[in-house]
């Protein structure tokens, strides 16, 4: 038997590519999947994952609480389109930690001219930041809105189960995600720096909170009521609320005071559409 | 070769102005396949013209194109086709090398299997090893420049533009970068529009030299000419180099006057006669013979020389 070379190594020397090259649509879409997976810190370090994932199990105690007190007590405890005010301050911490990671380090680092070089345009960067965002947000509603309902079903209350609810409640979830991704992208992509960009968030929901809060209370106390709703509305998890109320007919939570109804969607649209405006604008400043 | 039907990029008048310079000034000129080196100072314009080239800043007036398409209407499909490594830093610091050029793959359109496999290879192409799965936090200038020059070349463009890959290079990177610009030109078949504002090394690696200065043109030449047309010898004597000039000049040969030295041309023709007549005249005329070198023309001397 011979010798003979088995292996050889061949220096194959640089090869074109000549497979499929995809559309811009394909582009936009694997950069918001890869920020969708970003926000819950999949891909990124051990560190980076914590605060998300953390704080998505804080949104599922109310849930499991729910369904023991639906399970044991036979009781409806916690109505579906009430759950976001009363995790508020969750969903805003979520918000500001995880908005500015989805802008910051692009224009920190520069990273934005090396987008804007290929098949991509601002509009379609901004559009994939915000819609990741914005799925992110809406999962973070919609899983314990979902198990909650799930429980329901199966510990079968007495009475028809409240579908309606889960419905309005999974619309205003859609709502919840649209405002808070539009106004965080915006607060967030002003600076480059991340830390800068959490306080701005964070800061931006305590202010309207307390704003929203302190008039309300003084209007009611000097006897306009009439009025209190309306101040109510400078808080934007009450703006949702009452726009869900008004589109989807679930009961608002703040029921004694006037619920602003229509307006309150206008306005929600309008924050929306300022925002993202700005956003716009604020990108294709630093694109040029 | 198809250099002269469908030029790589062509400017026609092409001028941007902004509210306190003017980037480029009336700027007409076209480039070839092949490495084309775009020289100026820092300021003359040269990341002002890639820009629109890229279709990303609109002219003031005038027009470009990049393989044959036209910047102002058809920026996605220049960019499509096209690579771009920027002179800035660019990188995540918390990304690794592999995860960054395959997600910049995928932002040209290449599907993820496709992406993972050009990014492996194309960072094998620009020398990086190991490294590649480590954050890019913690890499030195050299590895960033390649990773910078990988992103650029993942989607297998028909042209990158790289702007000053050289920057903050120590001499050894610089000659493995400028290397590996040769063989991007040759080997991978890849055009190359490389700025910097080193003239030297350019032309080492470049057919083609565009000079702009001030956002205006200066010269665009294949390289050979930039060299070969230009070739002087150089001639110091200690004492008498007046009579040296006058010998030299009543024997037939163009003679320049710089300071004590004299510039002498060589005929691409007939190279030999010029060095025998210099060596007989400091012969005959007893001169003590200081200094005889070789000139080859040089692109900085496109600088000293008032324009035509």
């Amino acid at each position: 038997m011979t010798t003979e070379p088995t292996a050889v190594i061949h220096d194959i020397g640089y090869r074109h590519y000549d497979g499929v090259r995809l559309g811009r649509g394909r582009a936009v879409l694997a950069l918001g999947v890869q920020s969708l997976r970003g926000v819950f810190g999949l891909g990124r370090t051990v560190r980076a994952k914590i605060m998300p994932l953390l704080l998505a199990a804080i949104m599922l105690m109310p849930t499991v609480v729910s369904i023991g007190v639906m399970a044991l007590a036979k009781q409806y405890m916690l109505p579906y389109p009430n759950y976001a005010v009363l995790m508020q301050a969750v969903i805003a911490i979520f918000l500001a930690a995880q908005s500015p990671y989805l802008v910051a380090p692009d224009l920190r680092f520069r990273v934005l001219p090396l987008y804007l070089s290929r098949p991509l345009t601002v509009t379609d960067y901004v559009l994939a930041k915000l819609a990741a965002l914005a799925v992110a947000l809406f999962g973070l509603l919609a899983v314990p809105l979902t198990i909650e309902y799930v429980g329901e079903l199966l510990v079968d209350l007495p009475g028809p189960p409240h579908t309606a609810d889960y419905l309005g409640a999974l619309g205003g979830a859609v709502l919840y995600a649209v405002l808070l991704s539009s106004v965080g992208i915006a607060l967030a992509s002003f600076t480059p720096r991340r830390g800068l960009g959490v306080a701005s968030v964070i800061a931006f929901y305590m202010f309207t909170a307390a704003v929203s809060g302190i008039f309300a209370g003084v209007l009611t106390a000097s006897g306009h009521d009439d009025l209190a709703g309306w101040a109510l509305l400078i808080n934007p998890f009450f703006l949702v609320d009452y726009a869900q109320s008004a589109l989807f007919g679930t009961a608002p939570v703040n029921i004694e005071t006037n619920p602003p109804g229509v307006a309150s969607v206008l306005i929600l649209l309008a924050v929306v559409a300022l925002a993202v405006t700005g956003v716009l604008l604020r990108y294709r400043k630093a694109a040029s | 070769m198809t250099a002269s039907a469908t030029p790589c990029f062509a400017t026609e008048g092409l001028t941007k102005r902004f509210p306190r310079v003017t980037a480029l000034d009336d700027l007409t000129v076209a480039a070839g396949t092949g490495v084309t080196g775009l020289v100026g100072a820092n300021g003359a314009g040269k990341s002002t013209l890639i820009k629109i080239l890229l279709g990303l800043l609109p002219p003031t007036s005038g027009r470009a194109w990049v393989l044959g398409l036209d910047t102002a209407t058809q920026g996605l499909e220049i960019r499509r086709a096209v690579g771009y490594m920027p002179e800035h830093d660019c990188l995540p610091p918390d990304m690794s090398a592999t995860e960054f050029v395959v997600h910049m793959a995928q932002m040209s359109g290449l599907p993820r299997t496709a992406a993972r496999e050009r990014a492996a290879d194309t960072l094998r192409h620009v020398g990086l090893d190991e490294e590649r799965y480590r954050p890019m936090g913690g890499y030195s200038t050299g590895m960033r420049q390649r990773v910078k020059l990988a992103q650029a070349l993942v989607h297998d463009p028909k042209l990158v533009f790289l702007d000053e890959p050289t920057n903050g290079l120590d001499p050894q990177g610089r000659d493995d970068m400028l290397a590996l610009i040769r063989r991007i030109g040759t080997e991978f078949g890849i055009s190359v529009l490389v700025t910097s504002h080193l003239l030297g090394e350019l032309e080492r690696v470049c057919d083609h030299v565009i000079v702009i200065d001030g956002g205006r043109l200066l010269r665009s030449s294949a390289i050979r000419e930039f060299t070969r047309a230009e070739q002087t010898i150089a001639v110091e004597v200690d004492e008498g180099w007046q009579l040296l000039a006058e010998r030299l000049t009543a024997g037939g040969e163009t003679v320049a006057v710089q300071g004590r030295l004299l510039m002498v041309q060589v005929p691409p023709d007939d190279p030999g006669r010029t060095h025998d007549a210099v060596r007989d005249a400091v012969c005959d005329l007893g001169l003590s013979l200081l200094r005889l070198e070789q000139r080859r023309g040089r692109i900085e001397d496109v600088f000293k020389e008032p324009v035509a």
